[in-house]
């Protein structure tokens, strides 16, 4: 376990250190890319309760719907490993993956210290983006539910990880993956709660939307950390992702190997 | 005759001392791999149909083979591109799985990628980085060194050791994407070597480098592999890698092993044909039979051919009769060339 432990921190160490290189890049990924996300989502909230000339919806005030999109734009930045599931695909696209078969580490290990490490960085420094934000405007936030709350969303990244890697087994088949990955990436977005709490859908959708595992990636964290839901709601974001992760684990498994078999060695 | 009893006919045949089994190192068992690709119709109707009605055709990469290497042993794999040396390497190395036949590499089966196999081997991939490119190589050799489990201090020791073989301590804390093509091909081979592997695949090691940089990568690896004995498959396209590295020779075309042989043997009787060009002060006023195989016509004033070595004398006797030579180059036929001539039945006498 130690030495398991050791090679993913070996990865996190290695892509903290990629980030680090480049300081245009990193101010972008911390601090410019939440910035400018936070503001298109204020926005929308306030032209919403403006044009509508209402002072709540759905039993939150207008400032606990500010509070939940400046979180949801933090929260999602985490959440999301596009780039790093684009990386994966790629890998297998064009034989990189060569060098990570040839070692005595899998692709899912080796990807996932590296994406731990990653987000632990960033995620470190853009924190500072929705607590100012919160702080300066006086939004409504149960700042003691951070941790938990977080803890959650570092459990969906492992979810959301096994995901990465069944996209990147589909690249032993197709040739196009990131396409499907496109489409896929929006869906998750919505299904996420990262457009809109998705306590305000009808309520059989509702209840269906927030039961999936891809709730925990924005609506259940930020929903606790407002005060939208109790710690047993958040409680119930970990059962989800664990049997979420139990099927899509499988799933990956099976795929990769059978990705595996068929694999040319591309590039080498 | 199966491909096993052909090889061991031209082992036998090319002074290759016998296998000794106590001490193999790498098997292969009738070990093959075919390939099934799309047979893409030609034009825009004919596509639109392949939608519902592909055809298919399976390409044999690697016909069923069969291999021996002793611990320590030094293969020079040479073959034209396509013919089939970077499948056998792929799937010695557990890169991909075979379509019919075994292996047993360091007593594992490669594609099962059990840790304590990967643990024990290495392969270098002349034209793929393997450490990452926006960082320094130091910062990969932490990481590589945490894969092996490997202890990082002695890590560390072993990277400096290798580098001052190499040459390039100074290049450690250089971003990877800022070094040249031949420091980063040492770095690569520190990487591959960073873990002590008992066997090495190594699939082009000099590629594209510049005359320097391939000899101090040369000498560097024929030092290591004299030194530590590691079982080593080479693919090289460059004469001077296999020659100065490998002491046994398999040549492979059109997926099968066609020559395993001392890498001796086959040079010095390869090395007999040279190429003659040379320009003569006075045109040819008639034919001229200059050997058996090369007559040059009337009225010509230069010529290139390629010839054994013994009858360059008695050919340049001949013409000095006739006219005084302007100018005259003698060089070494490309190994390509020797291959493509072997390939072709011209060396026939190699493998008799």
């Amino acid at each position: 376990m130690t030495t398991y432990l050791n090679k993913l921190w070996g990865g996190a160490r290695l892509a903290a250190l990629e980030q680090l290189t480049y300081r245009f890049n990193l101010f972008s990924d911390v601090a410019i890319q939440p910035l400018i996300v936070a503001a298109v989502e204020l926005t929308l909230w306030l032209a919403f309760f403006q044009s509508t000339g209402r002072s709540e919806l759905a039993g939150f005030s207008q400032d606990h719907y500010l509070a939940y999109a400046i979180w949801a734009a933090f929260v999602a930045r985490i959440s999301a490993n596009w780039m790093y599931e684009w990386n994966m695909i790629d890998s297998v696209e064009t034989g990189a993956v060569n060098a990570v078969l040839v070692r005595p580490i899998s692709f899912y290990s080796f990807w996932l210290g590296q994406f731990l490490g990653y987000k632990l960085l960033t995620s470190s420094f853009s924190l500072a983006v929705p607590l100012l934000v919160c702080w300066a405007m006086k939004l409504p936030v149960q700042i003691e539910r951070l941790p938990l709350a977080l803890l959650l969303v570092v459990f969906y990244l492992i979810f959301v990880h096994t995901i990465a890697v069944i996209m990147a087994s589909m690249a032993f088949f197709f040739n196009r993956v990131h396409h499907v990955t496109v489409a896929k990436n929006i869906t998750l977005w919505m299904l996420g709660g990262e457009f809109f709490p998705l306590d305000i859908l009808p309520e059989n959708l509702r209840e269906f939307m927030i039961a999936l595992p891809f709730s925990s990636a924005v609506f259940r964290p930020v929903g606790y950390l407002t005060g939208r839901l109790t710690t047993e709601q958040l409680g119930e974001g970990f059962v989800s992702i664990a049997i979420g992760q139990v099927i899509l684990g499988s799933l990956a498994f099976v795929l990769w190997r059978a990705g595996r078999r068929r694999y040319s060695g591309t590039g080498a | 005759m199966s491909d096993l009893e052909t090889n061991s006919h031209h082992r036998a045949k090319s002074g290759v001392r016998p296998i000794d089994k106590s001490r193999l190192s790498i098997q292969a068992m009738g070990l093959g791999r075919d390939f099934v690709t799309y047979k893409k119709p030609e034009g825009l109707l004919n596509s639109i149909k392949g939608l519902w009605n592909r055809k298919y055709e399976t390409k044999v990469a690697l016909q069923p083979t069969h291999l021996e290497l002793e611990q320590g042993q030094i293969i020079g794999l040479v073959g034209s591109n396509g013919a089939g040396k970077t499948t056998l390497l792929k799937l010695l190395s557990g890169l991909i799985h075979p379509t019919h036949g075994d292996a047993r590499v360091l007593g594992h089966q490669p594609w099962k990628r059990e840790a304590a196999f990967l643990r024990r081997i290495s392969i270098l991939l002349g034209q793929k980085n393997q450490l990452w490119w926006d960082l320094p190589p130091a910062d990969s050799y932490d990481l590589l060194a945490r894969i092996y489990e490997l202890d990082r201090t002695q890590a560390r020791k072993r990277v400096q050791e290798l580098a001052e073989m190499l040459g390039c301590r100074d290049q450690l804390l250089t971003q990877l994407r800022r070094l040249s093509l031949g420091e980063r091909m040492k770095m690569e081979l520190i990487g591959a070597l960073l873990h002590e592997p008992e066997v090495m695949f190594l699939d082009e090691p000099t590629i594209g480098l510049d005359i320097v940089a391939q000899n101090s990568i040369r000498e560097f690896l024929a030092t290591y592999v004299r030194d530590r004995r590691p079982t080593v498959i080479l693919t090289s396209h460059y004469m001077d890698d296999i020659s100065l590295l490998a002491d046994r020779l398999l040549l492979i075309s059109k997926g099968r092993i066609v020559y395993d042989g001392q890498v001796d043997d086959f040079m010095s009787r390869a090395e007999t044909r040279q190429t003659l060009s040379l320009k003569i002060l006075q045109p040819l006023s008639e034919d001229l039979q200059l050997t058996a195989d090369h007559r040059i016509a009337a009225g010509s004033r230069s010529l290139s051919i390629e010839i054994p070595s013994q009858q360059i004398g008695p050919a340049l006797q001949k013409l000095l009769a006739v006219s005084p030579i302007q100018d005259i180059k003698i060089e070494e036929v490309e190994f390509e060339d020797i291959i493509r001539d072997f390939l072709e039945g011209r060396h026939d006498h190699l493998s008799q």
